[in-house]
């Protein structure tokens, strides 16, 4: 009996935050499905979502959010775990080169939208050095890169963030995998590539695939970076729900948290897809052995 | 061998990537002119950093509410890191896988679902416009980070020198804070730098939940951006940037001179 008591002690601030986040999944269900009795709505609904589906800015603001967070995550993932690899390959997973590799990830986003902005902006240092080069005549001739709808300033900025995120979140693992089982490979006679595709790699999928899922649902519910380097229209899907949230007819709520909905249901997709991945994995491991 | 060349040029690249905004940040913050297409600031002035400090904007108070805040944030999520660590990692119960997957749940809920989804009840609980809703909304943020570092570190440590500890006669809460406490302080710190910084740069959730009248820097940051002032925005970024490096530099300095002691004992 004292043991289970200490057991629950021990995890009661744990089940109280847990419990936070659930009444907040709670709250935007049954606002989204209509029921908010302090605005005189009392019947449960799936109107919101259908009134959302139908409306051209939402879908256009849900194609933006996914295709910051795919291509975020994708590229995070692939030059990240490049990174790591270059770290490990040249013996510097520990000292002043990991400390410079976690600088990014303690910079807030709000700042590394000023980066963005102060580099490739068309008055950025990237379009002065192209004019001292003589590439451009004048600034007007340097490519839109942010503001635009192709979110492409925002898409940087989450890498120049997570790049070295994702370095540092594989890094411990697949260090001490490449130093053991590929090493072994390359004992073996495997060249140094082929024991990290075939060995490294496959191993540290679980891992790096945790670091993606992360990237994933931040950037596709991130909202600082497409607010400050986005475009006006049309606007990613955490920007357009707040700002239908924030909107003075009280009735809109329930589209707004249809809207949110809509959000937790791709990223528990997207959570799911995850875990069907490990599972496999799992068994085609469990298989080897 | 080429491929090591290849690697080195990959960490060169990185390197320059990380540090050339930071450099030019740092130049916009001390630049009074840099017209197009100058590759360097015409002139140099201290005015926008001195009206900052001394002026009527109060960045250092702004600071040091941010780093308290902040600090609070990290204390509480190490310490449910601790707790939950332990929990599971020193003790079997049915349903601790359960709790292993629901630690990362926050980390499923982007921020600002799950910031719209608390507002009305913590207006209910009368939270909305405080500092304690402010720091319940991070701590959320920060709780999944905090519980693996610290279920990590625990499984390390475990528990057998604490046990020994209590079979030579120190009570539980001693046995604790003596033995385990100082082996796992590496992880604490490890853990308490990821809860700062993670509260440090919330945006939205402070927004949100501190209904405007709860200021930190990333709140006043933002307008600065969205104007287009490229000075001001320079000077609040070095300022948010070089405190949070500050802090983490306490933290670190505190990791050394422990291994360095534990070294010499």
């Amino acid at each position: 009996m004292k043991r289970q008591t200490t057991i629950f002690l021990l995890l009661l601030p744990f089940l109280a935050v847990t419990g936070i986040v659930l009444v907040s999944i709670w709250n935007v269900l049954v606002q989204s499905l209509g029921y908010i009795p302090a605005f005189g709505l009392t019947k449960p609904t799936l109107d919101y979502y259908i009134q959302v589906f139908s409306r051209a800015d939402f879908l256009s603001a849900v194609w933006v959010s996914v295709r910051i967070a795919l291509w975020s995550a994708v590229f995070s993932v692939c030059l990240g775990v490049l990174l790591a690899m270059a770290l490990i390959k040249c013996r510097k997973t520990r000292g002043g080169m990991l400390y410079a590799v976690r600088l990014p990830i303690l910079v807030p986003h709000a700042v590394v939208a000023v980066f963005v902005i102060q580099i490739l902006s068309q008055t950025g240092l990237a379009a002065r050095f192209a004019h001292a080069l003589g590439f451009l005549e004048d600034y007007s001739a340097f490519p839109q890169l942010l503001f635009t709808p192709s979110y492409l300033g925002t898409i940087l900025a989450y890498l120049w963030k997570e790049i070295p995120f994702v370095a540092y979140f594989v890094l411990a693992f697949m260090s001490s995998i490449s130093d053991t089982l590929g090493e072994a490979a390359e004992n073996l006679g495997a060249s140094s590539l082929r024991s990290f595709w075939e060995v490294t790699l496959p191993l540290s999928v679980p891992v790096i695939s945790r670091a993606g899922l992360i990237i994933f649902i931040f950037a596709f519910g991130g909202y600082e970076l497409p607010l400050l380097l986005g475009s006006t229209l049309p606007k990613a899907l955490s920007v357009q729900t707040y700002l239908v949230y924030m909107s003075p007819d009280l009735l809109q709520r329930p589209l707004a948290m249809a809207m949110n909905g809509v959000v937790l249901l791709l990223s528990a997709g997207m959570a799911l897809a995850y875990s069907m991945v490990i599972y496999r994995l799992n068994r085609k491991v469990g298989g080897v052995k | 061998m080429k491929k090591n060349l290849l690697m080195k040029a990959v960490l060169a690249v990185t390197l320059f990537c990380i540090f050339l905004p930071m450099g030019v940040v740092l130049l916009w913050s001390i630049t009074e002119r840099w017209p197009w297409p100058g590759l360097l600031p015409e002139s140099y002035s201290l005015r926008t950093v001195k009206e900052l400090l001394f002026g009527s904007a109060k960045l250092p108070q702004l600071l040091c509410s941010s780093i308290f805040l902040a600090l609070t944030v990290a204390l509480l999520g190490t310490a449910i890191g601790i707790l939950t660590a332990r929990a599971t990692e020193l003790y079997h119960f049915p349903g601790k896988k359960l709790v292993h997957l629901a630690s990362f749940l926050p980390l499923l809920v982007p921020g600002t679902v799950f910031a719209m989804g608390i507002q009305i009840t913590l207006i209910r609980l009368g939270l909305s416009d405080t500092i304690s809703g402010v720091v319940i909304v991070h701590l959320i943020a920060a709780v999944p980070y905090c519980i693996t570092i610290m279920t990590d570190v625990t499984r390390a440590v475990g528990d057998k020198l604490e046990q020994q500890a209590m079979v030579l006669g120190a009570d539980p809460l001693r046995a604790f804070f003596q033995v385990t406490v100082p082996s796992l302080l590496p992880g604490i710190l490890s853990s308490m730098s990821m809860g700062f910084i993670l509260s440090y740069s919330q945006y939205f959730t402070t927004l949100m939940v501190g209904g405007g009248r709860i200021k930190t820097i990333a709140l006043v940051l933002v307008p600065y951006i969205q104007s287009g002032d490229r000075a001001l925005s320079a000077v609040y970024s070095v300022a948010f940037v070089g405190s949070a490096l500050a802090v983490f530099f306490v933290f670190e300095t505190v990791i050394h001179v422990y291994q360095k002691r534990g070294e010499s004992r």
